[in-house]
Formats: structure tokens, C-alpha cells, sequence
């Protein structure tokens, strides 16, 4: 059986709002930053802002979010920042290409052996890596807050009402709620070995050995898991899913505010298209009082 | 159209990957309204026979299959899945497999929702199966927070809404307490006496009694061996392979002599050293939660064979998670030999304790048996020449021998169920905690698993009085209780209800029924002897006691 995530009605204008219209929203700013490839402060910070806004108006409580947050902050920081900083890769070409002054050297040395080079820090780099963990968090803190405020009984109705059909539409519920039941059950696995004297943090060998170490952890989850996605199938096969088109028995209606935010979704991304494509506004470029700041 | 429900004629079916048939010849028909009680162990092909008669047999299962199921005269196997789901409605045996969708009205709506209905249809028909079973009131909640019971309703009316004829209930007792059980069996004969056909499969017959079932088919190996009303049944039905009430097996025992052999005699508790304390332990998960222990004070001592009761949901879980160090107090503490459990390590508490959990797929992940054994010795950093050891004599003692090189997951049900036991043996500690020990198991082989480890082997001591010095057990199956603890703790309420021998805590029957445990006919039987035996003993050895 499929569990759900921690939701709960809260009389937010963000949980008044259509479902179609939030998921619409986000896929806007999303396309509006990476469609036409926007690296421009000018434009990431008013559209963080405004994501931002969104997610301090959906009021979530901070010790539900407390471990999302920091998952994603490891996510954000250590891994797209640290990778910008040091390779100023995963962005345009320009972030290595221009001069830029450098700041300080990095040793990086592969482990057991005497390969090893300096990486130079550069203001254009570390202009990057910032750029880069802002346009990541304008689009998490659009996503973060969907499974605490937005009731798992209108996940597949969102998505029918969008179009999509009704293997796509079920799919979706169904994987919405698939992570909630993995954490759960990982817990009760993680709980079963540790009651057989397995500490998960004391994992010791090389990479592949404590890869290893972690399949009395990893084994029992995904076994669970293919048993739970059986046994839903079977449960829909019994009665009837897919051998008729659906009544799909939940409406949803648009509100003037859910225009509003569609309508502004809208506009941000063809706002971003005109101006990179048109008038050539948006590209990377470092910008003065940066290279000021840091170089003086 | 026929109007007889059911006919099933001169049915076997063989499996593909089988070597010989799993049903042979199965013939019955079914009249309107009656509710047929289908017993048998584990194998004997009641399954295979839900099977073909819901279409999953030929549709999902491939096999050759002869002879033919008839639904209102109209072979199964010609019919199409949106005509058999409003003909047969499936119950399976655990809700939790059953429930599709996160509320429960959209769970209800679900089958008629696929079956394309208009939507004020659909409405009416949802109202009419909630008002049906009485759950109208759980319309806006989350399914995973429902208990077993209301689940069970849940699925059910999910099966009503789309309106089935017929009712096919493959153990649908299996995750219910004995209250909630109850429960359910009103409910099916209520259902019967409005019309639907009921096939009711259950190992548990003495339980499936209070259905009132019309008439029972009992199955062996594949075969009909009984096909009559309940009333008039037979010697021949053996009750090790199916749960008969107690005065049916008194019966039995008496007219088949040389069954008597099969006794089992329960150690009495000897008050030996202190290995677990409870001080006035209060627990909540989070502090905007309630909380789910209250001020339990318990002391678990050498020789304890103790049998923990109480309904689904009061904490019994929770409560001995406390013991493995799992779960921390919010207030008071737990000592393990003397030691708080705050101050300890699970690894270090794991040494002394060790913890079944109830299903085996949470646990097993080795390539093989052997390597699943040596998991917890190597954990607790057992010497290699100990731990081979430890690991052989785990395989002796629960009768894994032989299959040491196959992989856990590929064993049947009942056999990682022991490989989970094995395992906790090897580790060698000192008390054993198993939380639903027969859990998914039917009456045969939880029967023959519970005498493995609790029958005395060497005259005087069990498998699990040799190994540990101490066991628990949480179980809903009140004679297992009876049969094989020395001690039993009813829990409810958060805390402990009552405490001590079974003979003197089980005596007070109507404060079982307050906290949904059902007494037995066994318990009855037992409580009726007590002033001759002394003590709780099995049917099998009361039989002695009866002239």
C-alpha cells in the first residue's frame, strides 16, 4: 500500500490555488530559465524573488521541511556550487573562456598515485557558481512546497485536467506517492538490520566495498518495492483499470487568481525568450562591482 | 441466463512451471445467498481455485487447464475483465494490498470510476456501499492512517460499489484483530442473507464458524475430500492442517487414538535473573503527537516465554522496539541488564537482544542462507571459528539444512520466516523478540513453525528455552497464548492492563473483549478444566481430561 506525504489543509491563498496552475507555473519559470539558456543576474534574482514570495506565502512549517532542505542544500551547495566554482562547467562556454583575474589555486591530487594539477579559482567561476545555485533554488523552492500543500487525492485529477490520459494521469499519483513509501519502507529495513548489529556509519573499505556494505540496506527496499508495485497492479487489474475510458469523478475549476499566476507564468517565459533571442539580453557576463568586490 | 452463481465442473489445473496438477477434478455449485466456507493448509489448491474462478486463472496464470467455471452459466474464461470485476468482486487477504488511492472515498469510487460510469451513478453507488458496511463516517480520511479493521471495510466497499454478485474472500481474517475479525464475519453474513453468493476461504475455521457458513468444502492435496454442511463433519478432516474449534478436535483426538502423541507441555516461569526493566517509560514519536506508551513499568526475567496481546494499534510494537533500543523513552527509561538504553549502541543492546520483525522481506538480502546467517555475528564481530559455528548449529536448529546455499528470497514463505529465526539465533543473544510471529502463514505451518520452537525436543527444553533466556512474542492468535507462553501482558490503553501467568490473566474474559481480544473455544475449554489440569494445555492433551 502507497503512503503519502506529510500533507495537511492549510487556509493558504497557495493551497486555494488550482493544482494545474502551480504545476503550470513551475514549468515556466523552469523553460523561462533553461529554455533560452538565461544566466543573467538581472533577470535569475527578480524571478527567485518572486519564487521565493510563493513559497514564504504557502506557510510550511520549518521541522517539516528541516530535512528536505538540507538534502537539497548539499544538493545545491556542495554539488552544483563546488562543481561551478571548480570546473565552471554545466554552464556557457563564456564562464571559461573570458579572462578573468585569478583568485586562488586549488591542489587537487587523485588519490594513491603522484597525478595531480592546481585549479585556478576565477572571479568568472565563482560568479558562476553563484549564479548557478540561485537559478537551482528559484526552481526547488517552486517544487519543495507541492507534496506538503497539495492534497495527494487530486494528483492524478491534475493531471488528467491537464490532457494527459488516464495510464499517464494514474501513473503520476502513483509516483507521487511511490517516494513517501520508499522512505518508509527504507526505515523499517534500516531499523531491521541495526537490530542485527548493522551501523550504517561505520561503513569501511574503499568506495566499492562500502558501496557494498549498504545492499542489506538497499536489497530489502527495492524487493519491497517491486512486491508493493505488484501488488497495486494486481489490485487495479481486479477491478477493471484501463479496460474502459475513466470517469474521473473529481472537477477542478479555475480561479481569477489562478489566471493571474498563469498569466504571469505565461508572460516570464516569453518575456526571457524575447529578450535573449531578440534583443540578445541574458547571457553570462560577470558583472563590475563583482570583480570590484573581489578583486578590488 | 443460468441462475445458478456458480458451477464449477470437473475443474483441475496444472500450473506451467509445475510438475503436477495444483486442483484435480473440483466439481460444486453455488445457490444464490449462500456463503461457502472453502478450508484447507497451505497448497491444497484453494487458491488455484479463487483463481479460476475470478479469471485470473487463465487471464494472469498460465497452465492447462480442463473442465470449466461457470458464472451464471457463462465461462469464465469467455468473459471479458470489466464483466468479471462486476460479476466476482476479489477480497484479498491483506487490505493493505487491496487499497489503491489515498482517501477513502476515492478509494470506493475507484472500481465503478474504471468502469466508466456516469458520474451521479457512480455517487450513489459509493453512498450506497459506505452506508452498506457503516463507514460513511470515514469518508474524508487518509487510507494508510485507517486500522486494520476500518481497511478491511474500505476494501470491501470498494468491491460493493461495483455492485458484484458474487463475493470471493481469500482470508480476509488474516491482518485483523480477533475483535475486528469478528466484525467482518458479521458483515459477510449479512450479505449473504441479502443475496450475494459468498465464497469464503479461511484456514481459520473455528473463526470463519461465526460467518454461519452454509455448507464447507475441505481440500487436500488439490482434491475435494468434503463437500456438506458444517454440522455433519466428518473425523476425517484433520485438524493440523486446518484451525477446528477446540471440542472438534477433543472429538477427534478421542476417536483417532494414537494421535494422542502430539503433546506439548508448556515450561512454567521460574523467576530467574533481571534482564529488561521498564521504569515508568511515557513515549510520543513527536511532541505534537500523543503519546503512544504511558507510564509502563515491566520487568522481563530469565525463563520468561511471554505472549504480548492487546489490539492493532495500541503500541505493542512500539514497546518492545523499546527493548532493541530502537525507539528511545521520552520519559522514564529502559534497562538492558541494568544498563540504560540511552547509554547504549543498538549493536551493544542487539548482543543481548535480538528482533524478529514481522516480515521477512524487510530483513533477508544475502545471495545465500548461509551468508544471511553470518550477517548479525559479523556485525557484532563474532571470531570467525564462532561465528561458523553459531551459523551451523542456527541451521540445525530450525531445520534449514540442505538449503544453506539457495538465496533467502527465493525460499517460500515459511521458510524465510525461519531463515529471519536463524539468523537471530546466530547472534546469539539472550532474549528473542518476534513481533506476529505467524503472520502470513496459515494454521499448518505457523502450527508446525511455533511447535519447532517451543516443543520440548530433549525432554525438558525447547529450542527456544535452550537458546534464549527469554522470549517475547506479540500475536492477535490468542491460543497461541494459550498454548505455548508462560506469561502473558494484555496491552492497551498505552500501558500495561494486565500481567502474569495465562492462566490468571486470560481468566478474566470480559476484560479481554474490552481491549478486542476474542476468547476461544480453547480458552473456554481450558478455563472450564483449570480445577483438574492446573494449568492452560493444548485440545489435544485436554482430551485426557475429558470422558
Amino acid at each position: 500500500m502507497l503512503v503519502t506525504w506529510k500533507y495537511r489543509p492549510r487556509n493558504t491563498i497557495v493551497q486555494r490555488m488550482d493544482p494545474r496552475t502551480r504545476l503550470i507555473f513551475m514549468v515556466c519559470i523552469i523553460f523561462a530559465l533553461t529554455i533560452p539558456e538565461i544566466w543573467d543576474y538581472r533577470i535569475i534574482l527578480p524571478l527567485f524573488l518572486i519564487s521565493l514570495t510563493l513559497y514564504l506565502l504557502a506557510r510550511i512549517e520549518w521541522k517539516d521541511v528541516r530535512r528536505v532542505w538540507l538534502y537539497i542544500s548539499i544538493l545545491v551547495f556542495f554539488i552544483v556550487g563546488l562543481n561551478g566554482l571548480l570546473s565552471g562547467r554545466g554552464g556557457p562556454s563564456s564562464v571559461t573562456n573570458i579572462p578573468s583575474p585569478v583568485l586562488f589555486e586549488v591542489p587537487i591530487k587523485i588519490p594513491y598515485t603522484e597525478i595531480g594539477w592546481d585549479v585556478p579559482i576565477t572571479v568568472s567561476k565563482t560568479w558562476f557558481a553563484l549564479n548557478q545555485m540561485t537559478r537551482m533554488l528559484c526552481m526547488a523552492i517552486l517544487a519543495i512546497p507541492i507534496p506538503y500543500t497539495m492534497d495527494p487525492n487530486i494528483y492524478g485529477t491534475a493531471f488528467k485536467r491537464m490532457g494527459a490520459s488516464d495510464n499517464v494521469s494514474f501513473t503520476m499519483d502513483l509516483a507521487f506517492r511511490f517516494l513517501p513509501t520508499f522512505a518508509r519502507d527504507f526505515s523499517i529495513t534500516l531499523d531491521a538490520q541495526r537490530a542485527r548489529g548493522y551501523e550504517i556509519d561505520k561503513l569501511r573499505g574503499g568506495l566499492f566495498a562500502r558501496i557494498r556494505r549498504l545492499a542489506p540496506l538497499i536489497i530489502p527496499v527495492v524487493m519491497q518495492s517491486t512486491v508493493t508495485g505488484e501488488e497495486v497492479i494486481d489490485a487495479m487489474d481486479l477491478r477493471a483499470f484501463g479496460t474502459a475510458p475513466r470517469t474521473w469523478l473529481k472537477d477542478l475549476k479555475y480561479a481569477p487568481r489562478d489566471y493571474v499566476l498563469l498569466g504571469l507564468g505565461v508572460l516570464i517565459f516569453i518575456a526571457c525568450c524575447v529578450l535573449k533571442w531578440v534583443f540578445g539580453i541574458g547571457g553570462y557576463f560577470v558583472p563590475e562591482f563583482f570583480t570590484k568586490f573581489l578583486v578590488g | 441466463m443460468s441462475s445458478i452463481p456458480i458451477a464449477v465442473q470437473d475443474l483441475s489445473f496444472q500450473y506451467r512451471t509445475r510438475p503436477e496438477p495444483a486442483i484435480v477434478d473440483v466439481s460444486f455449485e453455488l445457490r444464490p445467498g449462500e456463503l461457502l466456507l472453502i478450508a484447507g493448509s497451505s497448497g491444497c489448491g484453494k487458491t488455484t481455485l479463487a483463481r479460476c474462478i475470478n479469471g485470473l486463472i487463465p487471464r494472469s496464470y498460465r497452465g492447462e487447464r480442463n473442465g470449466r467455471v461457470l458464472l451464471y452459466g457463462k465461462d469464465v474464461a469467455e468473459m471479458k475483465i470489466p464483466e468479471m470485476a462486476q460479476v466476482v468482486g476479489t477480497l484479498l487477504q491483506d487490505p493493505e494490498r487491496q487499497i489503491v488511492a489515498s482517501n477513502v472515498f476515492n478509494e470506493v469510487a475507484f472500481g465503478p470510476e474504471n468502469l466508466g460510469l456516469p458520474r451521479e451513478q457512480i455517487l450513489q453507488r459509493v453512498d450506497q456501499a459506505m452506508n452498506r458496511l457503516n463507514i460513511a463516517y470515514l469518508k474524508e480520511r487518509e487510507t494508510f492512517n485507517l486500522s486494520g479493521g476500518e481497511k478491511q471495510k474500505v476494501a470491501l466497499a470498494g468491491l460493493l460499489a461495483m455492485n458484484p454478485s458474487i463475493l470471493l474472500l481469500d482470508e480476509p481474517l488474516a491482518s485483523l484483530d480477533p475483535a475486528s475479525a469478528y466484525e467482518a464475519l458479521g458483515v459477510f453474513r449479512s450479505l449473504a442473507d441479502e443475496g450475494k453468493t459468498i465464497l469464503l476461504i479461511e484456514h481459520r475455521v473455528e473463526d470463519a464458524l461465526e460467518a454461519k457458513p452454509d455448507r464447507m468444502l475441505y481440500m487436500e492435496d488439490g482434491k475435494v475430500k468434503y463437500l456438506d454442511q458444517i454440522r455433519d463433519l466428518p473425523v476425517e478432516i484433520d485438524h493440523t492442517q486446518v484451525k477446528l474449534p477446540a471440542p472438534w478436535v477433543v472429538q477427534r483426538v478421542k476417536a483417532l487414538s494414537h494421535e494422542k502423541s502430539s503433546i506439548l507441555r508448556r515450561a512454567d516461569a521460574e523467576k530467574g535473573e533481571l534482564l529488561v526493566v521498564f521504569e515508568e517509560v511515557d513515549f510520543q514519536y513527536s511532541e505534537d503527537t500523543p503519546l503512544v506508551l504511558k507510564n509502563v513499568n515491566l520487568s522481563i526475567h530469565r525463563g520468561d516465554l511471554i505472549a504480548v496481546l492487546g489490539p492493532n494499534g495500541a503500541g505493542k510494537s512500539t514497546l518492545v522496539k523499546h527493548a532493541i533500543g530502537l525507539l528511545k523513552p521520552t520519559r522514564g527509561r529502559v534497562l538492558i541488564e541494568g544498563e540504560d538504553t540511552r547509554k547504549m549502541s543498538i549493536a551493544q543492546i542487539a548482543c543481548v537482544v535480538g528482533y524478529v520483525f514481522q516480515s521477512p522481506t524487510h530483513m533477508l538480502y544475502a545471495p545465500t542462507v548461509r551468508e544471511e546467517l553470518e550477517f548479525g555475528p559479523r556485525n557484532l564481530e563474532f571470531k570467525p571459528e564462532v561465528m561458523h559455528a553459531s551459523v551451523a548449529e542456527s541451521l540445525r536448529s530450525v531445520n534449514l539444512i540442505g538449503l544453506e546455499d539457495y538465496p533467502p528470497l527465493g525460499l517460500s514463505f515459511g521458510q524465510q520466516k525461519r531463515t529471519t529465526i536463524a539468523a537471530v539465533l546466530a547472534m546469539r543473544s539472550k532474549i528473542m523478540i518476534m513481533d506476529e510471529p505467524t503472520a502470513g502463514q496459515d494454521f499448518a505451518n505457523y502450527t508446525r513453525f511455533m511447535d519447532a520452537l517451543c516443543k520440548p525436543s530433549n525432554g525438558t527444553h525447547s529450542l527456544l528455552t535452550a537458546r534464549f533466556a527469554s522470549t517475547i512474542f506479540i500475536t492477535h492468535d490468542l491460543d497461541l497464548a494459550v498454548t505455548y507462553s508462560n506469561r502473558v501482558l494484555l496491552f492497551g490503553d498505552r500501558h500495561v492492563v494486565a500481567d502474569g501467568k495465562p492462566e490468571q490473566v486470560l481468566k478474566d474474559t470480559e476484560q479481554l473483549l474490552r481491549y478486542r481480544v476474542r476468547p476461544t473455544s480453547l480458552l473456554y475449554m481450558n478455563l472450564e478444566l483449570l480445577p483438574a489440569t492446573g494449568r492452560f494445555l493444548p485440545a489435544e492433551v485436554l482430551a485426557e481430561y475429558i470422558r
